[in-house]
């Protein structure tokens, strides 16, 4: 547990600051690695409350509940206070830290964010900031943070107006989850509000979210935009949901993965009362029955709803590309996209491959089976393909929960922060899910997670710390430890599309 | 070509004139203790070929190679670098194929050198702080000079000149040598430095060498500035003096003893990110009026490197006994691996913070360092070797003070063209840790045991392939009973709904 925030950064891809700095920041911090790892146990002892809350069906009035406890879900106000709250302690107590102690609560990526900010303000590019690999739009967003004034306790205050931002994030994406959980129509779940919210809290309130947010790393600002995506997808705003994810995958990439399973839930049935209103020419549900010829059928497909979302998400990501470039050049497409195509990814990581690849980057004529070259095709024919195409018509928040688990747990780089993208949606699978229905079952599936990932974390103990040559096979077998109970874990998500919701 | 041998005694021990003998060109006289320095002056057109070739496209090369062995100097010879081959260069303008040549001609004449070219291997030095900086620096761990003994034995000393050899052999115990050419001057001067031991004054003359000997000790002249440094001695030109003749001088010196002792080594366990703990004798600085700071000048080689993000808050660099980070060669990558490094390493100067107490007092400064991934190799680990720093306290001298070339005194180290013309640099001797009077330290760093590799490729594949199975069987077992459309409002809730609700 010590190094969790150490498997982050020893190979953060997105990231990727000097990954090994923030390890030593945890490293010599002995003390503030185990705090992190005493945040991360009591984050997952927070959840197991949660589940245990809301594993009576919902419906029903937790009986369990002390009154204070449901207290919090009766109304909007006092869950989302508390959640402003638990990321004010946080942020107040960072700032005592990072003044007190050499061993800093703030996240390097944090330090990389601002110093881009930075040298945006004085009219350079971010990307003179080494390490910087994201979207210039997040250096803007933290343009504030640069700002300095007369006295230091203001600088503070802008200094940190970047984690308030993430830590605000954390919360719209919380009451998105409340929406998105509310709402009604075919696949969706529709709980009443306490309920709703008590489910929301596995993100509001789960001390890991808030420290990762209070730390000053950007994932908050992915919960949101791909919370609002489904949400905006729910509500049939097809513009809206393309601006979205156009823009998500220009700030991180990976929520491409998303497009498919929303232009296959997009169809005609779904969206015909919407367009039918708009457009009246448009081919009416149903018609496809007639005729079954190839072009038919495409015309079926290429409804207007999924048109203009792709024409939207596009151009909105060709416009974005197009602006960065103009404004910064080949470094923003360097840095941004590129590096995720070069780099060699040699250091110890979750994924299966990670063993595999640092032998071939270090002998890459040697390698007869190049397993790295077509890595990517398991990932991308689960997640992109077989797993919309089955699961989105049934159920679009669990399709993209079972993608994205799919595209961490098949990556090339796998590390603890890239667990938060599917712990967004989480709350949207639970309510039905047979983990909670069977609490054995979702115990024992969560000792597997946790145990698997224990012992790859214990082997990289003996690497990082003590020296120890564990690559082989401790490191290697405990990924691929890892993956195989993801995997599991993952063929239960599937099978439960088909059960019943609570609603 | 010219010659200049002197041995330096410390202050105090010199020698009776009398015991110097000169004969037909030949100078022979007691042993003593004290340090030895021979310094080869050549002129361009007298150098071989290939060497001639390459300085001419060359504006100014300094080649210095320091043993890993520790060794004791005297002043005035005190300048201090990490063990190691340094090299600090600037080409000819628009030279480009003379750095090309560079590489292949260091191979050819000091051995496993690993650079392939400047462009690649080299990092570039501030020079626009203080001219007298060359424009690039390149470094490596050089275990010993035995390639370039033979290399020059082939080149300069006749196959019957059984003496020639043996002295170009001597260089074996040597701690230092030196080759610096710059288009200024047109010759390439080399010189080589054995430690503080008994040595026979002994010099032969040689056709068509004006050799120069002298034996000095140091000598406090009156009137010696603070700034200066004094000698005394003994000097004779060989098959032209018959007699030495006496000298006493002062020359000014910007590199003096400390007069205390360091010693570095690793905190155990060194995992991942090894920290250097470098130990002090004292905090006191040497000279007590002017202003001084310690500072540690380390030249990494590529598989180890500092982060100089992780060196810029001040309550960390506080908690290690550090100032500040003032200089690091860039750029430095953080997460290469070292198999795919071309350039060096990294140079790095760091300011010490020593306890402020009144009694002198022994302390430490830990350096946070981090290790590259290595390649795999069998067993699982390999040694890497980290030289120590050069320490030193910086002390600037008085307002106006100039320090013109002293005759003994060596420019380009790499560090002093990061400080102004007046700082004085007082050295602080290293100290070897272990019984092997080495001055580097060993680090074991984990790598991937390719003993065990064999079945990572199979066993990861057949892995991945039967997690994606079973995830594709779960998906189809979805699409047999649902297919892909929307959730199941009747068949499939009638079939599996009455088991799930028990």
């Amino acid at each position: 547990m010590l190094i969790w925030w150490t498997a982050t950064s020893s190979s953060s891809s997105s990231s990727s600051s000097s990954s090994i700095s923030r390890m030593a920041q945890s490293s010599v911090a002995a003390r503030s690695a185990s705090a992190s790892a005493g945040d991360q146990t009591s984050a997952r002892k927070k959840k197991r409350v949660s589940f245990a809350a809301g594993s009576a069906p919902p419906a029903l009035p937790s009986a369990a509940s002390s009154p204070a406890f449901s207290a919090l879900f009766q109304r909007p106000l006092p869950l989302y206070f508390s959640a402003a709250l638990l990321r004010l302690g946080l942020l107040l107590y960072g700032l005592w830290q990072d003044a007190n102690s050499p061993l800093k609560y703030t996240d390097i990526d944090y330090l990389v964010f601002t110093d881009a900010a930075r040298f945006v303000s004085r009219g350079q590019s971010p990307y003179d900031r080494e390490t910087y690999r994201y979207t210039p739009v997040l250096a803007w967003l933290l343009l504030p943070t640069a700002h300095v004034g007369a006295s230091p306790l203001w600088d503070a205050v802008w200094f940190s107006s970047g984690k308030v931002l993430f830590a605000a994030a954390d919360l719209v994406a919380g009451w998105l989850l409340e929406r998105v959980l509310t709402s009604s129509g075919s696949g969706l779940l529709g709980l009443d509000p306490v309920a709703a919210r008590k489910f929301a809290a596995i993100w509001l309130l789960n001390p890991m979210v808030a420290t990762i947010s209070t730390r000053g790393s950007s994932e908050g600002l992915l919960g949101v935009l791909v919370m609002a995506l489904l949400s905006a997808v729910m509500a049939r705003r097809v513009t809206l949901a393309g601006l979205l994810l156009g823009f998500s995958v220009h700030f991180k990439i990976y929520p491409f993965i998303y497009a498919p399973a929303i232009v296959w839930w997009m169809d005609a049935e779904r969206m015909g009362s919407a367009d039918a209103d708009k457009k009246k020419g448009s081919p009416a549900p149903g018609q496809n029955k007639s005729k079954s010829t190839l072009i038919s059928r495409v015309t079926t497909f290429a409804t207007p709803a999924r048109i203009r979302l792709a024409a939207v998400s596009l151009s909105t990501f060709v416009c974005l590309n197009a602006v960065m470039y103009i404004c910064y050049g080949p470094p923003f497409l360097t840095h941004t996209f590129l590096h995720h195509v070069t780099r060699i990814d040699h250091r110890h990581n979750f994924s299966p491959y990670n063993t595999q690849l640092y032998l071939a980057s270090a002998f890459p004529d040697l390698s007869a089976l190049r397993i790295e070259s077509v890595a990517f095709l398991p990932q991308l024919v689960l997640s992109c393909f077989l797993i919309p195409i089955v699961l989105a018509k049934k159920d679009l928040p669990t399709a993209m929960l079972a993608q994205t688990f799919t595209f961490v747990t098949f990556n090339k780089v796998c590390t603890s922060q890239y667990f938060l993208w599917y712990m967004v949606l989480l709350p949207l699978y639970l309510p039905r899910s047979s983990f909670l229905e069977d609490g054995k079952l979702g115990i024992f599936a969560l000792a597997m997670w946790v145990t698997s990932q224990g012992l790859w974390l214990h082997q990289g103990y003996g690497l990082e710390f003590l020296g120890l040559s564990t690559f082989l096979p401790g490191l290697w077998l405990a990924s691929l430890g890892f993956f195989l109970v993801n995997c599991w874990i993952l063929g239960i998500i599937i099978a439960d599309v088909l059960r019943e919701g609570p609603a | 070509m010219r010659e200049r041998i002197t041995f330096v005694q410390k202050l105090g021990d010199s020698i009776d004139p009398s015991t110097l003998k000169v004969t037909d060109g030949v100078l022979s006289g007691p042993e003593v203790q004290a340090v030895l320095e021979d310094r080869l002056t050549i002129a361009l057109d007298e150098l071989p070929t290939e060497l001639h070739t390459l300085l001419k496209s060359v504006h100014e090369l300094h080649v210095r190679w320091v043993s890993p062995v520790a060794y004791e100097a005297v002043s005035p010879l005190l300048s201090r670098l990490p063990p190691g081959m340094h090299l600090f260069f600037t080409p000819a303008r628009g030279d480009a194929d003379a750095s090309d040549n560079l590489c292949p001609a260091l191979a050819h004449v000091f051995g496993d050198i690993a650079c392939s070219t400047p462009a690649d291997s080299f990092t570039p030095l501030q020079n626009d702080r203080f001219s007298h900086s060359s424009a690039f620096q390149y470094f490596q761990p050089l275990e010993s000079l035995s390639h370039f003994i033979a290399y020059a034995q082939d080149q300069l000393c006749p196959p019957s000149d059984a003496l020639c050899a043996a002295r170009l052999n001597s260089l074996v115990l040597a701690s230092l040598l030196d080759l610096s050419y710059d288009t200024i001057s047109h010759t390439l001067k080399i010189t080589a430095l054995w430690p503080y031991q008994k040595q026979a004054v002994h010099a032969t003359s040689w056709p068509k060498l004006r050799t120069e000997v002298g034996v000095l000790s140091g000598e406090i002249p009156p009137n010696l500035e603070p700034h200066e440094v004094g000698l005394a001695g003994l000097l004779t030109v060989l098959g032209q003096d018959t007699k030495p003749s006496a000298t006493m001088f002062a020359v000014p010196s910007r590199h003096r003893d400390a007069e205390s002792k360091f010693s570095a080594r690793f905190l155990e366990p060194t995992g991942t990110h090894p920290t250097l703990q470098v130990q002090l004798d004292s905090n006191k600085p040497p000279s007590g009026g002017s202003y001084c700071s310690a500072h540690a000048y380390f030249t990494l080689p590529k598989s180890i490197f500092a982060d100089k993000y992780q060196l810029a808050d001040d309550l960390f660099l506080a908690s290690k006994n550090l100032t500040a980070l003032r200089y690091i060669s860039q750029p430095v990558d953080l997460e290469a691996p070292e198999y795919v490094m071309k350039q060096w390493g990294s140079a790095v100067l760091l300011e010490l913070s020593p306890p402020k107490s009144e009694k002198p007092q022994p302390w430490t400064a830990e350096v946070p360092l981090h290790l590259r991934y290595l390649a795999p190799s069998p067993g699982g680990y390999k040694n890497i070797q980290v030289p120590y720093p050069a320490v030193f306290w910086a002390c600037t001298a008085e307002e106006g003070t100039k320090f013109p070339t002293n005759p003994f005194e060596r420019v380009n180290l790499g560090y002093d063209g990061l400080f102004g013309p007046r700082t004085v640099f007082w050295h602080v001797d290293p100290r070897p840790v272990s019984g092997n009077n080495r001055i580097t330290n060993t680090v074991k760093v984990p790598v991937l045991d390719l003993d065990k590799a064999d079945w990572v490729n199979a066993v990861t594949a057949i892995t991945v392939l039967v997690g994606f199975a079973w995830v594709a069987w779960k998906l189809a077992a979805v699409y047999v009973r649902s297919g892909y459309g929307s959730a199941p409002s009747s068949q499939t809730s009638t079939q599996t709904g009455d088991k799930k609700r028990q």
